[in-house]
């Protein structure tokens, strides 16, 4: 056609497009957790007894946390009090590796690239640190936690940047290496937990890394919320400030949004692709770290559940905006960690929660459904690209 | 905007609603035992150690009355808090399944003195060696001393490995039977090495030469996947196998030898030996492939722990199933002749009172 | 006389827009109804309306006086109504006879396509009408002037005698464009009523019987085509007066700012689109690449802002050569670029106005300080362009994507104008946009020849290349066919160049 119906002027002020941005994702969650409640009643359990028992599990039991601070203030003894909180710092320590983990797929999406490697890069980012934390002896806290981080962080950075390379290099595509890079890093790590990187004793596990290199804990065992929350918040905020206050995350997003555009205004799209996913591969590594510093202090076989592939979940969930990633991921740490409570008290297996992800996905997938559901008027807004098609 | 602010209004009562329900069905009577089982990662349905110990805990609600629930782990952190659900409910026995939950399991029991436990595939002490060279406690290993409310659930696999690797060594048709591990760990290797004194002791009493591939106990090398769930190595290393002669295999490392099952019954050309379960009860759909299984009675083992429990007489320390009490086994082998059946009931009975062992066949 | 079409009080409205307001419009039977606007003028909308495509919030619609509901293409149809889209619904790979019996296959026996039947059909609508169309041709090897005409057969085919031909001209050259009035000559004798809707004024005086303009949703008023005249009808459309011709003095020209010689580009599939290209531009005059649409045009542009290797040649801007050079080095040396697709190159649609204004210059002072972007300079320096080149937006952070195509093109110009340009290359620079936005942009582009840039404006609109050159290049198959003086080339003789044509010097002469 050569001219559009109408000259759309739709006026959009910066904070009704805000709620606009928000209203979609939180009715999807919503949608989500109702159709969750028809599963959990088809499958003849108590849907109040299984969501609340969600919500016990992740936020803790109001009741439990008025007793505690009734003994805190009464005794001083604050035992009580941790239990109360114990879910709470729980969803928390869930959520610190979802967040590092979405922040690397939201930036990957930004540049219009899909890493699915996330997995693959936490994996060799949490070995590399695990490594430092544990082979590097005689190092102050304040040098050698920094130095365990940099090394997941760069580990990461590596196996990202490959797939990176080979994409603006040979244009491979970058879903097929990712994969590719996943299998390799967990085969290699499969071998370095048998071989080089296991510890004493049978189990293919690495030795534990020492207290210098492990992020510091607020409590006492078993409450494991650490540094680690505040430092995935810290760099959302710097991966905020790089997409959308430097020159470099400009080009980024221009590379990410129209590629022709960008080189015609002279960006580098070699340059930039490669850093991008060298970026997103530190970030996820990042998680890697996080969980192995902040968490387990040991890597085994079972060291991830998947977190770079609910990554891409989340990033999609926060529209690949980091603030976004955040609220994501504090919502899948909440789910996940709530979960356990849910499948002991109301007998709910946690596939159930892999269920509501995979609604809240499809209807941010499809938003459509959302706005017919609810009978939201469409606003037009581009959406943001998120992978450029095979082959370009 | 008005929209949001009412999905958020409504997202706010729904969580108070459920609270208030959550917080009330939250306390359950104190006088039923409470048994809960934490997974490792191969989840409840892994047709393994994990679902084989929950079998054991039904059988003792069904017996006892008791109460028995289970938590899933999907990595590792999940162990930890897992087991820490399992306390804060007030249970009374938690059973915890594997070797990689040694660790976190020792530290919940030191922490929670009044709580039993019982670690399938571990024992305590764990810790060998000088403390603080060689390990630490509660983080390279469990406990450096025995703990008195965790029992240990361990099994002399060897032995029913043996009646397998005898079975295997009277079935075969080229002269080759292979066996592979998942990772070069004592709990896997145990097995192979009871399958080769098998064929060893097979050969000696019937002057035949059947050869052993993937496992050799006096280089305590042989082959392994490196991990416990990739079917895809489970299906190469039965072609490899194979392509080498073998007709029989053993596979030692949990789903993957369901890869190896699938290739046999594909082509033809091979049979599987099952481990830690019947395979043609837990795997019916490879019946035909199946020539015997491994069987480790975890069920068994679990059973008779929380009928401790029940009964007042639990201890620590370890419980090491054998052929003798039978907590180890050997399944039915298909085809098998009187004659067979006659010679693998002597060397089961032997191996009970002790008169034939598996390091003496080997010459250790 | 009968009215074959009339719609009476057409108004629909979208979400804060009206896009038509009681529009009445009435096609004569046997006649040629010239439908004229701006972009965004509605014309579009009324169509669609038309074809069953949207519903009429008011309004009625009536075929040969009896009022009809329109619900969807198919009804449209079967009223007689034929559709020619600009861009034409055609399978590539596929033949005429393919192409025209999509979603109304015959068969024989009930099971087996009847390609003969539809072929023979063809044939005879072909014969009638003097489309001279190959049936069993395959799409893709046909040039875009008888694509259209299977466009055209495949309404007839349909039976339809009443005709909408949207932009019919866009892609055609002078010569293809002459053969299309002939057919709608003779579609016209032979009874069929014609809708053609256009921007461009001398085709509307050229065929039209009546002529119905539109502007901003509502008709502006009908005018008979012997009393019209471009200017009239450009006011109309516009809303006031425009000078349709470029004022402009005779160039003062200077040192060469581009040389290009012996230049060889292939493109993106390996394909060599230009061969042995030589000219030059210099500083103060206008070289215009006349050529109709994929003569190389697009890659020699690309070659010249370096987003295409040179294969061989030498390009050598200000006496500097130009290799391996990055389009980052080219715009530094004062290059700026109109580029031929907007949307594709010269914007990101999905960014605001204001990132769009420093897309190239992004990185230098003002706009960052190290590597941190400067919001305030970037606001104020959006804020100043959009004034001073009067973009039409609510404000600098709307994404560009929300623009129309004028203002967009505008974003562009405002962009690229506002840093030191010695070399202005400009590719279709006025393509799709309406007369008040074209008149815009060549003032702007004659301006900066003025200031002393040398200008390479590249259009396949030979009025535009002849409205703006100093000099005439022409090029046809990747090469350079003439170059000749603006004020003594013909648009026969350029019509003849572009295809493909050497021009004897008898023909030189006139």
């Amino acid at each position: 056609m050569s001219e559009t119906a109408t000259p759309s002027k739709t006026q959009t002020s910066k904070r009704s497009s805000l709620g606009q941005e928000l209203l979609v994702p939180a009715l999807a969650v919503v949608t989500g957790l109702i159709i969750g409640a028809i599963v959990i009643v088809a499958s003849g359990a108590n849907v109040f007894d299984a969501y609340g028992a969600l919500f016990t599990g992740s936020f803790g039991s109001p009741v439990r946390l008025i007793e505690g601070l009734q003994v805190f203030f009464s005794t001083g003894e604050t035992s009580e009090l941790l239990r109360a909180i114990y879910p709470f710092t729980e969803s928390l320590v869930t959520a610190t590796p979802y967040i590092f983990a979405g922040l690397s797929v939201a930036l990957g999406f930004r540049a219009g690239l899909f890493n699915i490697g996330a997995e693959g890069q936490f994996f060799i980012g949490a070995l590399c640190s695990a490594f430092v934390g544990y082979s590097v002896k005689g190092l102050p806290m304040i040098i050698h936690l920094p130095l365990a981080i940099l090394a997941g962080a760069l580990g990461g950075a590596i196996w990202g940047m490959i797939p990176g390379y080979l994409k603006a290099k040979f244009g491979a595509h970058e879903v097929v290496n990712t994969i590719m890079m996943n299998w390799i890093a967990f085969r290699l790590s499969d071998w370095l937990l048998n071989g080089p990187m296991k510890a004493s004793g049978f189990r293919p596990v690495t030795p534990n890394v020492l207290p210098t290199a492990e992020l510091p804990r607020f409590f006492d065992d078993p409450l494991r919320f650490n540094l680690g929350f505040f430092l995935a918040l810290a760099v959302a905020y710097l991966v905020y400030w790089f997409l959308f206050k430097t020159t470099t995350g400009f080009e980024v997003r221009s590379v990410g949004a129209n590629p022709d555009a960008a080189k015609y205004a002279g960006m580098s799209i070699v340059k930039n692709l490669v850093l991008v996913m060298a970026l997103a591969g530190g970030l996820a590594g990042m998680a890697g770290s996080a969980q192995v510093l902040g968490v387990d202090h040991w890597v085994g076989q079972g060291f991830s559940a998947g977190y770079g592939f609910d990554a891409i979940a989340l990033a999609l969930l926060g529209k690949s905006h980091p603030f976004g990633v955040v609220l994501s991921a504090l919502l899948f740490g909440f789910l996940r960690s709530g979960a356990t409570n849910m499948q002991s008290r109301a007998g709910i297996p946690i596939d159930i929660i892999s269920i509501i992800q995979g609604l809240v996905i499809v209807f941010i997938a499809a938003p459509a459904i959302i706005r017919w559901i609810y009978r939201i008027r469409s606003i037009k807004t581009e959406e943001t690209v998120l992978t450029r098609g095979w082959g370009k | 905007m008005k929209k949001l602010y009412f999905v958020m209004a409504a997202l706010i009562v729904a969580s108070l609603v459920l609270t208030a329900c959550g917080a009330g069905s939250s306390t359950g009577g104190d006088d039923v035992i409470k048994v809960g089982q934490v997974t490792d990662l191969g989840g409840i349905d892994d047709k393994s150690f994990n679902a084989s110990a929950f079998a054991g805990a039904e059988k003792a609600v069904a017996d006892f009355g008791v109460e028995a629930k289970y938590l899933e782990s999907t990595q590792q952190s999940d162990y930890n808090k897992n087991i820490q659900q399992f306390v804060d409910e007030d249970t009374d026995l938690i059973v915890t399944v594997g070797f990689l939950l040694g660790v976190d399991t020792a530290v919940a029991a030191k922490a929670n003195p009044e709580t039993y436990f019982a670690i399938v595939d571990y024992s305590y002490p764990d810790c060998f060696g000088t403390a603080g060279t060689d390990y630490t406690e509660g983080q390279t290993c469990g406990s450096a001393t025995e703990l008195p409310n965790v029992l240990g659930l361990t099994f002399a696999t060897d032995q029913a490995g043996f009646l397998a690797g005898y079975a295997a060594a009277a079935s075969t048709q080229t002269g080759k039977v292979a066996t592979f591990g998942g990772i070069n760990i004592p709990p896997v290797t145990i097995f192979m090495k009871g399958f080769e004194a098998g064929v060893k002791y097979y050969n000696e009493q019937n002057g035949a030469e059947v050869e052993v591939l993937g496992w050799n106990t006096a280089a305590a090398d042989g082959s392994f996947t490196g991990n416990f769930d990739s079917l895809d190595d489970g299906r190469s290393f039965a072609e490899s196998f194979v392509q080498e002669g073998a007709d029989i295999i053993m596979p030692v490392a949990g789903p993957v030898g369901l890869g190896s099952a699938a290739y046999c019954q594909e082509t033809g050309s091979c049979q599987i030996i099952g481990v830690d379960t019947d395979w043609t009860v837990s795997s019916p759909e490879y019946t035909d492939v199946i020539l015997t299984s491994v069987m480790k009675n975890i069920n068994i083992a679990v059973y008779d722990s929380i009928k401790a429990v029940v009964d007042g007489s639990f201890a620590g320390g370890v419980y090491l199933g054998t052929i003798a009490n039978g907590g180890v086994g050997l399944a039915e082998v298909a085809g098998a002749s009187d004659d067979l059946k006659a010679q693998l009931e002597a060397a089961r009975a032997a191996l009970a009172d002790g008169s034939l062992t598996v390091d003496g066949v080997l010459g250790q | 006389m009968t009215n074959v079409l009339e719609l009476r009080g057409i108004t629909k409205r979208f979400p804060g827009v009206i896009a038509n307001e009681n529009v009445d419009i009435t096609l004569r039977e046997g006649k040629i109804l010239a439908l004229l606007g701006e972009n965004g003028a509605g014309k579009t909308t009324l169509m669609n309306i038309l074809y069953g495509l949207y519903k009429p919030d008011e309004g009625h619609i009536s075929v040969r006086g009896k009022q009809v509901e329109i619900h969807g293409p198919n009804d449209a149809i079967a009223q007689g109504i034929g559709m020619v889209h600009q861009h034409f619904m055609l399978v590539p790979v596929m033949t005429v006879t393919e192409n025209v019996m999509l979603g109304i296959e015959p068969t024989k026996n009930g099971l087996f396509l009847d390609k003969e039947k539809v072929a023979k059909r063809i044939r005879e609508i072909s014969d009638q009408y003097g489309l001279e169309v190959d049936p069993h041709a395959y799409i893709k090897d046909l040039p875009v002037g008888i694509q259209q005409r299977v466009e055209i057969i495949k309404v007839l085919y349909r039976q339809a005698d009443i005709l909408i031909l949207d932009e019919p001209t866009a892609v055609l050259t002078p010569q293809e464009v002459e053969g299309l009035f002939k057919i709608i000559d003779t579609l016209i004798k032979s009874g069929k009523s014609i809708i053609f809707i256009t921007h461009k004024l001398k085709e509307v005086l050229a065929v039209a019987d009546d002529i119905t303009v539109l502007r901003l949703g509502k008709v502006v008023g009908s005018i008979d085509p012997k009393e019209a005249t471009t200017e009239i009808l450009a006011s109309m459309m516009v809303g006031r007066d425009v000078s349709l011709v470029v004022e402009k003095q005779p160039a003062k020209t200077g040192e060469p700012v581009l040389v290009v010689e012996n230049l060889l580009v292939r493109d993106e599939r390996q394909h060599v689109t230009v061969r042995g290209v030589s000219f030059e531009v210099r500083k103060g005059e206008v070289l215009g690449v006349a050529g109709v649409q994929g003569n190389g045009q697009t890659e020699l542009v690309y070659a010249l802002t370096g987003l295409l290797p040179l294969e061989d040649g030498t390009i050598r801007l200000l006496g500097e050569p130009i290799r391996h050079t990055t389009p980052r080095e080219i715009l530094e040396r004062g290059v700026a670029h109109i580029p031929e697709d907007r949307q594709r190159h010269g914007l990101i649609l999905s960014f605001p106005i204001h990132d769009n204004m420093m897309l190239c210059t992004y990185y230098k002072n003002p706009f960052a300080k190290g590597i941190s972007l400067q919001e305030k300079s970037i606001f104020s320096n959006a804020e100043e362009l959009v004034k001073q080149y009067d973009v039409r937006t609510p404000n600098i952070y709307v994404n560009a994507g929300t623009l129309s195509g004028g203002n967009q093109q505008k974003v562009i110009v405002a962009r690229e104008f506002s840093r030191p340009i010695e070399l202005l290359i400009a590719s279709q620079p006025t393509r799709g946009l309406d007369v008040g936005s074209i008149e815009y942009i060549h003032k702007q582009i004659i301006k900066k020849r003025d200031e002393g840039a040398g200008v390479l404006v590249v259009s396949s609109e030979l009025d535009e290349i002849l409205a703006l050159s100093d000099r005439i290049a022409v090029m046809y198959k990747g090469q350079i066919m003439d170059i000749l003086d603006a004020d003594k080339a013909s648009k026969e003789q350029l019509g003849l160049l572009m295809a493909g044509v050497q021009l004897s010097d008898k023909q030189k002469m006139k």
